[in-house]
């Protein structure tokens, strides 16, 4: 089966020692090498303003971390792993090679296109025909 | 009753408050609602008629409003993917209570409007954008 790529956010409760979210993230890495994936990177962005508020938070401690693996299951461990750990408030994955994969596309096409522009002369006599149609209708 | 309306705001604007209590006999309510109108209406649309359409009138016909052409950002930018992660871009297309701008709006071109929607709402679901601000 082909690798799948997938970003994976979650928010710790602000008052969550720094070594919890580690841990959390190391059991994170642990059950996704279990399942045959792998964690690409992870960035912690700090603690944030939350936009409203969650489990009575208004400021929560944001991880940021993108996977890749072959199996569903593997993000089936990873969040059940997210809902049982106390300090999380709230998690997110969301599937990317898709949209990464359509990107590349598009940016391969823009870039054919481009190639192809400079040897298409310009032809635009089309101004005394519109004036034609236009003087009937009026 | 008809006229008084009409006729107070070019005199003077501004001295009517004071002088009301004279007239006001049947609106009390008459001089807050004509001050809101023309600050805010009345006065950017009557400046940004006679740019437009004195100088495109010859070349335009009847056309009095001349609207400049929205461009899609996104289209412009070759933006091929809307990142979710980045808030403060988003927060450009939305309203202030956090409504999904409409297109109309922004200008943006139908295939960006839909991956915006689908990025501001992966925001709001991981408390990046809010659903609705309270107030």
């Amino acid at each position: 089966m082909e690798e799948r790529l997938y970003d994976l956010i979650f928010i710790c409760r602000p008052a969550t020692p720094e070594e919890d979210v580690n841990k959390i993230v190391a059991t994170l890495e642990h059950s996704a090498t279990e399942h045959g994936g792998k964690v690409d990177k992870v960035e912690r962005w700090g603690t944030r303003r939350l936009a409203y508020r969650v489990a009575k938070h208004r400021e929560g401690f944001y991880v940021y971390m993108v996977v890749r693996g072959t199996q569903g299951d593997m993000i089936k461990e990873l969040e059940r792993r997210l809902k049982v750990a106390d300090p999380v408030i709230k998690y997110q994955t969301i599937r990317l090679d898709e949209e990464l994969k359509r990107q590349s596309k598009l940016a391969r096409h823009r870039e054919r296109r481009a190639g192809r522009r400079p040897r298409k002369p310009a032809a635009t006599p089309q101004a005394p025909p519109a004036a034609e149609q236009a003087s009937p209708a009026s | 009753m008809a006229d008084q309306p009409k006729n107070e705001p070019p005199a003077t604007p501004e001295a009517t408050p004071p002088s009301s209590p004279q007239r006001s006999e049947g609106r009390p309510s008459g001089p807050p609602r004509r001050e809101g109108g023309y600050g805010g209406g009345g006065g950017p649309r009557r400046e940004g008629g006679p740019p437009g359409g004195g100088p495109g009138g010859p070349r335009r016909g009847k056309r009095q409003f001349f609207r400049k052409k929205k461009v899609c950002r996104f289209c412009v930018e070759h933006v091929d993917f809307i990142d979710y992660k980045k808030a403060e871009l988003l927060q450009a297309f939305v309203q202030d209570r956090g409504k999904i701008l409409p297109r109309r709006m922004t200008g943006t071109c139908s295939r960006h409007q839909r991956w915006l929607g689908e990025a501001i709402k992966r925001a709001r679901n991981i408390a990046l954008m809010p659903f609705a601000t309270e107030l």
